[in-house]
């Protein structure tokens, strides 16, 4: 998404130079034309076109701008998002009187590392970390992993997040 | 200082329009400060390059992004100084568009090339397609076709005088801003030193976070 915007940028950026690159060198030879002739109907109609240019000069500039802008809106949401998620996760986990050890597994698990990478993180045995895992799930009320998991999903379709 | 709106994180990426007018430009300059001839339609058409990314920048500077705005990096010399101290001094603050100091130096650079740009369009009276043309005449050999143009040769002496000078001052403001240039490169060095943050690759593809 934040790629597509990026593209958009981009080419809207590559169209004003290439506009405004043609623009003065059409005005520049206007302005000669304007000078020999100034009101012949050949300089009327490069006054003409050279308006036309500019006119779309400022649109493309208040385009880009526009562009920029929502990009910057747009991951300023995301980032509130995921922090209202972060957020949400951490007031859970004090709820279910989560130690700090088993908070720090159970975000790893959340994340979706397995057993043996968890401990490899953590440098514990990997029997500790399966045992600690049981304990989140028992504190937690939940079956397993995959219901574990999906405890938070259901959060996030189902209220808003970022209070509005 | 958190109401001063100069202030704030740096861009991890400067906008499309900043950084393709910053290189353009530096390509213009490097092109006809080097490599083309002083009058030639290339240089021409190359400077009215310049002229069109300039024009554009300006006007980006007064409507764009946040940070490309004028207004987020006003000319304070007095700022500027207090700024490259604080280098000295190893404790320099962190700005949201260029750093004071760096910010002289833009408007300097923008005045010299406005400055060459405004000399160079003295010394011509047409367009470098009106120029080319008359390259392929002097070129086939028939000056006779030359006769009556601004290139007959026929001008009295005070406007030779004037263009002289015109070109001296051509030559003058272009060579100063190939030195005010070495100095920019040398001054983002030094200030992506002392920041420990590279200031260039936000002007080329950013910094992915
Ligand atoms: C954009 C950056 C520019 C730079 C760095 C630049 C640099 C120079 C330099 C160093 C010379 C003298 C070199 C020589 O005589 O061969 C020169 C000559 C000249 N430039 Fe430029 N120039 C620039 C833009 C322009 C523009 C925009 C125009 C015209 C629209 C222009 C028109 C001329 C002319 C006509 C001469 C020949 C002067 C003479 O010999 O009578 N230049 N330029
Ligand atoms: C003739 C050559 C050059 C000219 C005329 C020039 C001019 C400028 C100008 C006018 C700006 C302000 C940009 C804006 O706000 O639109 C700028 C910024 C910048 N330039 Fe150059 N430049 C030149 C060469 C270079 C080179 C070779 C480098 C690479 C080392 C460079 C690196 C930068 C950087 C990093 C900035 C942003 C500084 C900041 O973070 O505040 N420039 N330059």
């Amino acid at each position: 998404m934040a790629n597509a915007k990026g593209r958009q940028s981009a080419a809207l950026t590559a169209f004003l130079i290439i506009q405004t690159v043609a623009a003065a060198f059409f005005v520049g030879d206007a302005v000669g034309d304007l000078i020999a002739d100034p009101t012949g109907p050949h300089s009327i109609y490069e006054v003409f076109v050279a308006l036309a240019l500019c006119l779309g000069i400022v649109f493309g500039i208040v385009a880009l701008r526009r562009t920029l802008v929502r990009m910057r809106d747009q991951e300023a949401a995301i980032a509130t998002a995921s922090g209202a998620l972060a957020q949400v996760i951490d007031s859970q986990f004090s709820d279910w009187a989560l130690t700090p050890a088993e908070r720090d597994v159970a975000f790893l698990a959340l994340k979706g590392l397995d057993v043996a990478e968890i401990a490899g993180l953590r440098g514990a045995a990997s029997g500790t970390v399966r045992a600690q895992l049981t304990r989140i799930y028992q504190k937690s009320g939940v079956s397993g992993r995959a219901q574990f998991a999906a405890f938070f999903v259901e959060d996030l379709l189902g209220a808003a997040l970022v209070p509005t | 200082m958190a109401a001063d709106p100069r202030h704030g994180p740096a861009p991890d990426l400067w906008d499309p329009l900043v950084r393709t007018s910053h290189w353009g430009i530096a390509l213009v300059v490097l092109a006809n400060a080097v490599f083309t001839k002083g009058g030639s339609s290339v240089h021409v058409a190359i400077g009215w390059i310049g002229i069109a990314l300039l024009v554009l920048r300006l006007a980006w500077g007064l409507v764009g992004a946040p940070e490309a705005r004028f207004g987020a990096f006003p000319p304070q010399p007095r700022a500027a100084i207090a700024h490259l101290r604080s280098l000295w001094s190893g404790k320099p603050g962190h700005y949201r568009s260029h750093n004071p100091a760096g910010a002289m130096m833009v408007y300097a650079l923008w005045i010299s090339l406005a400055v060459v740009i405004a000399t160079g369009l003295a010394m011509t009276t047409d367009s470098p397609a009106t120029i080319a043309d008359r390259e392929a005449i002097v070129t086939s050999g028939d000056w006779s076709t030359l006769a009556g143009t601004s290139d007959a040769g026929d001008d009295d002496a005070q406007d030779e005088h004037a263009r002289k000078w015109v070109k001296e001052v051509h030559e003058m403001a272009a060579n100063l801003m190939l030195a005010l240039a070495v100095l920019h490169v040398a001054g983002v060095m030094v200030e992506s030193r002392a920041l420990r943050r590279n200031l260039v690759m936000p002007m080329i593809f950013g910094r992915r976070k």
